[in-house]
């Protein structure tokens, strides 16, 4: 039993899309689907102009919006936090879409090749992708990052946080007190992305600054 | 994973190295039954210690993308230029070398033969390029995008001052970083992945990081203060700044600039040095025996800095002195203020930061060595060095660097690579460690261009067709090739002989030198025969190319080593040096050959088998630094594959169980650096010029080369000055109030060069990012022109070249400034995602002799234009 959390220290992300890509690797998710986007945004006016990049993942929250409204009772929660879909019980109603206040759930209706205008059957590659995409997540169902589980019971760390080149990413235990995630949370000043959502993320984020 | 799935029959995890940019991460790449499924990190090397960027987890789909050329194709179409359809037709192998083996057989003259490269594969262009050049016999190469996207200021000037082909600084101490137009530590493939972790560490435990860029950048967007600069005018920054600390603080390093530099070295009144009658060496003004002395003499207590001294009835003075009275005189913060739109009390206060930073006196140990700490660093790179002032922006800002002593020390600003290196503990390998001329001035042991920095090549008749060796500090010459004067060029200056077959590896030329049709028209076109090594078949091969061959892309091919001669891939600080391989982790697909193979198959069948071998000879100890063991030299009765050669090269430089078969299973071999390598500037005795007292005299020496040949006026003379000055770019003095605007590009971290377009995972990311396919624009400026966000409008240069776009209005953007991400809008059909994805920029490129910087022939990359809606 655990709480699975993230810290994102956005002092030391540089918005380099890294996790991005790597997620997508990882999780094979098909075209337009991105379960680790990252959002810049611009405040202040020029000269003291200031941009922000700001790197999403599920935030697994504690009492998910998403799992309040799911009326097939497909969006479950593990017993380390983690907010998971049974693809087999999701009819893809898409009410979870609207509830999360974080934008990280998405319904595939179909896999779109990323090379429309190739020639022939899918490239070996994109085939694999497709075959596992399909295995785990499927069509017509809401679909959603869940913080790597396969490699983390598998004694790695999510694809994100393994590959951040500026290590911005911690992943680990909120309710061990001792861990590095529980420690920066602490230490650091981390903050939840709206907390007035009421949803109690496991995603926290240390300030710029 | 293998044990969950009965079916797979093979599950692993092969080293090699990235080639996604020329960082040279070490990747390990994950294949399951022959497919590669997954790209990560190695942790076991240094480069990149076991993360992965967007671009190399990216290849993933480079590899496999099904746009990518898979056999060898023939032009149909002769009809040749931009927007061309080439009508390809499959032939076979045998047909294509045929057909290249006749081109090459029946030439004019061998000297017409022109190899251009791209720039990401760089480790080829050690020796497998060169080698095959000298066999054939030919000079005329182009590494794609050089003197525009990098190359001339930048590097020369870098192999100058810190015998390394860039800087970065040393993050492990540094505390204050002056950026002016570079990204390093945030995505630049400047040693990329450990740089961003010694960023984010350093930045995390205080370090402040001031940023001189037009657009609040990522890097600009990561440090304490943007501060919003005219494009192209870094030097006249960084010269009022040096004016504030050598006039203002009166504060430098003493002990550096006497020891280190060529600071105290006497200077007559016609510029030159003050020599010593019988040695011919500079002499020192010995403020101690009050007297002066060779430079190099024990007995001098106390070097002069400033002062006026009569030797045997000649004043001179040192040329520290005459430094800080140029910058005094010539460089005013009010004057710089004009030039760049900073404020003067910023420019003094970010001065004044600079200098006390740097903690001039401080020391601290590292492995029992007491070292001069130094935490204050001033770097650059491609912002910088893309104008006509390209080589004095780059010198001017390392000239701060050198005041402070923080050159080459923890916390300055290192030569990126270290420069030194004692070898392989076992084989003493590579080894490079750069000497003193005779003037005491510091020179490079071994240099990737075909010649070293310095001392300067001299002027003499040109016998290459960019006239390149005719001029002292040139790199890369654009504005000769692309002119449509090119014939006349050729004429007036004798060239007798034409250009006759262009082997094409890798670049895109027509998306990376200028202005599309120039290149074409005036450049490409006048080969008679071009074939081109390629992955995908992009703007290049469309407009120009006569045969295009497959290439094994970087997972499925051999490189013997990626990370030297290291220029962009060993960081700074205590860690390890690694020798990294590349190995194909798929074979070839399809019909795909590995360039090298290929390159090799020709010099056999071209009959210069020998001379290749014997020219790799001599291009492995200049490249990989130490003469090679008579037993692993290639041996002119032997036939060798590419493997062959690989295993020689390995077995030589690191020792004999360490050969390819070897290094296969591990990918590298490390060993720690130490002190002396890392940190190496108080440890080799030379010094480096903070005054060019040789520039004039070369600057002369070629004036009247050319003036020989009817042509004096092809370059502006005055910039061979001995001292760093601001000039110009024709964007600063156009007077034409309509083009109110200075369009720049920029380099996003994401892409790389021309290459990474049609990668669909990439291409994902730009649409994502706010800035790439768009063009940014300042909020205030845009609005005033009736623009809202999103507007589609022109860009405009005074040719009546333009080019489209959306606009993004931005507050982070100065008010008269235009930035573009560049190398985006491909057109190719051969890379379809790519395709009308953001904006050409080179396309408003001007090419010509007043675009083209007269020191080192870099080509200017700003733009004045005017924009209205579409």
């Amino acid at each position: 039993m655990a709480r699975y959390g993230f810290v994102i220290d956005l002092k030391r992300c540089y918005g380099c899309y890294s996790c991005q890509v790597a997620c997508k690797a990882n999780n094979h998710t098909p075209q337009g689907i991105d379960w680790a986007r990252c959002i810049s945004t611009e405040t202040g006016t020029y000269p003291s102009a200031l941009r922000q990049m700001l790197p999403m993942v599920c935030q697994q929250c504690a009492e998910p919006a998403c799992k309040e409204v799911c009326p097939t009772g497909a969006t479950l929660q593990d017993e380390n936090g983690i907010v998971t879909v049974d693809k087999d019980v999701c009819m893809g109603c898409g009410y979870c879409m609207m509830a999360c206040p974080y934008g990280e759930r998405q319904v595939v209706e179909d896999w779109k090749t990323y090379f429309p205008d190739a020639e022939g059957d899918l490239d070996v590659y994109e085939a694999h992708c497709k075959r596992e995409w399909e295995k785990k997540n499927g069509y017509g169902v809401a679909t959603k990052c869940d913080f790597c589980m396969d490699r983390v019971k598998d004694g790695q760390q999510p694809a994100c946080v393994e590959t951040c080149p500026a290590k911005a990413r911690t992943f680990g235990d909120l309710e061990d007190p001792e861990s590095e995630i529980s420690i920066l949370i602490r230490r650091e000043g981390a903050f939840q992305l709206n907390p007035e959502f009421g949803t109690d993320p496991s995603c926290y984020y240390l300030p710029v600054r | 994973m293998s044990t969950q799935n009965k079916a797979i029959k093979e599950d692993v995890w092969i080293p090699t190295s990235c080639g996604g940019c020329y960082g040279q991460c070490g990747m390990l790449a994950h294949r399951v039954d022959g497919t590669i499924v997954d790209i990560k990190g190695n942790p076991e090397t240094p480069a990149g210690s076991g993360r992965m960027c967007a671009k190399g987890v990216a290849q993933l789909h480079t590899l496999y993308d099904r746009h990518r050329i898979d056999y060898p194709v023939k032009r149909t179409n002769p009809k040749k230029g931009v927007h061309e359809d080439p009508k390809w037709e499959r032939i076979s192998w045998e047909e294509a070398m045929d057909t290249i083996v006749e081109k090459f057989k029946t030439m004019k003259d061998p000297r017409g033969c022109y190899f251009q490269a791209t720039t990401v594969q760089t480790s080829e262009i050690r020796f497998a390029v060169p080698a095959f050049m000298r066999a054939w016999g030919f000079k005329n190469y182009w590494v794609s995008g050089g003197g525009l996207w990098c190359g001339n200021g930048a590097h020369f000037m870098n192999g100058i001052m810190h015998a390394a082909w860039s800087i970065i600084p040393d993050w492990n101490y540094n505390n204050y970083t002056l950026y002016f137009g570079c990204s390093k530590g945030h995505g630049a493939g400047h040693a990329a992945l450990q740089t961003a972790q010694w960023v984010a560490d350093a930045r995390a435990r205080g370090m402040k990081a001031v940023v001189f860029d037009p657009f609040l950048s990522t890097q600009a967007s990561k440090a304490h203060e943007w501060v919003p600069i005219k494009v192209g005018t870094d030097a006249a920054a960084a010269l009022g700044m040096i004016n504030v600390i050598l006039n203002e603080i009166e504060g430098w390093d003493a002990d550096y600039l006497k020891l280190k530099t060529n600071a105290p070295y006497l200077i007559k009144p016609d510029g030159h040095y003050m020599r010593c009658p019988d040695t011919n060496k500079p002499l020192i003004w010995d403020d101690g025996a009050g007297s002066a002395k060779p430079f190099d003499d024990t007995s001098i207590s106390d070097g002069a800095l400033m002062g006026s001294f009569d030797v045997k009835g000649t004043k001179c003075t040192p040329s520290f002195e005459l430094l800080k009275n140029h910058v005094k005189e010539n460089y005013p913060l009010e004057k710089a203020e004009k030039i760049t739109t900073i404020p003067v009390k910023t420019l003094r206060r970010v001065a004044n930061e600079f200098h006390d930073n740097a903690q001039i006196g401080s020391s601290v140990t590292i492995d029992g060595k007491v070292l001069p700490l130094r935490p204050s660093a001033a770097i650059f790179f491609r912002g910088s060095q893309g104008h006509v002032n390209s080589g004095w922006n780059c010198l001017a800002i390392d000239i701060m660097n050198q005041i402070v002593g923080a050159a080459d020390v923890p916390g300055g600003a290192m030569g990126h690579g270290p420069p030194v290196s004692h070898g392989h503990p076992d084989t003493g390998k590579p080894s490079t460690i750069p000497y003193a001329c005779d003037d005491g001035m510091m020179i490079v042991k071994g240099w990737v261009y075909d010649h070293k920095p310095y001392p300067l090549r001299e002027p003499k008749p040109p016998q290459r067709l960019d006239l390149q060796d005719m001029l002292p500090c040139s790199v890369y010459n654009a504005f000769t090739i692309m002119s449509p004067d090119w014939d006349k060029y050729l004429k007036d200056f004798k060239i007798d002989y034409e250009p006759e077959i262009m082997i094409n590896f890798g670049s895109n030329s027509v998306m990376t030198m200028a202005n599309a049709e120039d290149v074409t028209e005036n450049f490409l076109k006048k080969f008679g025969f071009i074939f081109s090594f390629n992955i995908y078949q992009n703007e290049f091969t469309e407009a120009v190319a006569d045969i295009v061959l497959p290439d094994a892309s970087f997972l499925e091919r051999y490189t013997p080593c990626v990370t030297f001669p290291s220029t962009f891939c060993h960081p700074t600080g205590m860690d390890h040096w690694v020798w990294q391989i590349r190995q194909p982790v798929v074979e070839p697909i399809a019909e795909r050959r590995d360039f090298n193979e290929v390159m090799l198959e020709l010099a056999k069948r071209l009959g210069v088998e020998e001379k290749y071998y014997e020219e790799t000879n001599k291009l492995i100890p200049v490249r990989y630094g130490g003469e090679m063991e008579e037993k692993y030299k290639l041996k002119a009765n032997e036939h060798y594959s590419w493997q062959d050669i690989c295993d020689r090269v390995l077995k030589d430089r690191l020792g004999e169980d360490r050969g390819l078969e070897a290094l296969k299973k591990t990918g590298l071999e490390k060993w720690p650096s130490k002190v002396e390598e890392m940190y190496w500037r108080w440890f080799v005795p030379v010094r480096v010029p903070i005054y060019f007292e040789y520039f004039p005299e070369f600057g002369e020496k070629a004036r009247k080369l050319c003036a020989s040949f009817g042509r004096e006026n092809i370059q502006d003379w005055r910039f061979y000055t001995p001292l760093a000055e601001w000039f110009p770019c024709p964007s600063h003095t156009e007077t034409d109030p309509e083009l109110d605007l200075t369009a720049y590009c920029w380099r996003p971290s994401f892409h790389t060069q021309s290459s990474s377009q049609n990668n669909p995972w990439l291409d994902e990311v730009s649409v994502n990012d706010p800035f790439v396919y768009l063009i940014q624009l300042n909020a205030d400026t845009g609005k005033k022109k009736g623009f809202k966000d999103g507007d589609v409008i022109w860009v405009e240069n005074k040719l009546g070249r333009k080019i489209k776009g959306p606009v993004r209005l931005v507050e982070g953007m100065h008010p008269e400034q235009l930035g573009i991400a560049g190398c985006h809008g491909h057109w190719a059909r051969g890379t379809p995602i790519a395709k009308g994805k953001g904006q050409f920029f080179d396309d408003l490129i001007i090419v010509g002799e007043e675009y083209t910087d007269s020191l080192t022939q870099g080509s200017d990359a700003c733009v004045k234009v005017k924009v209205y809606k579409a």
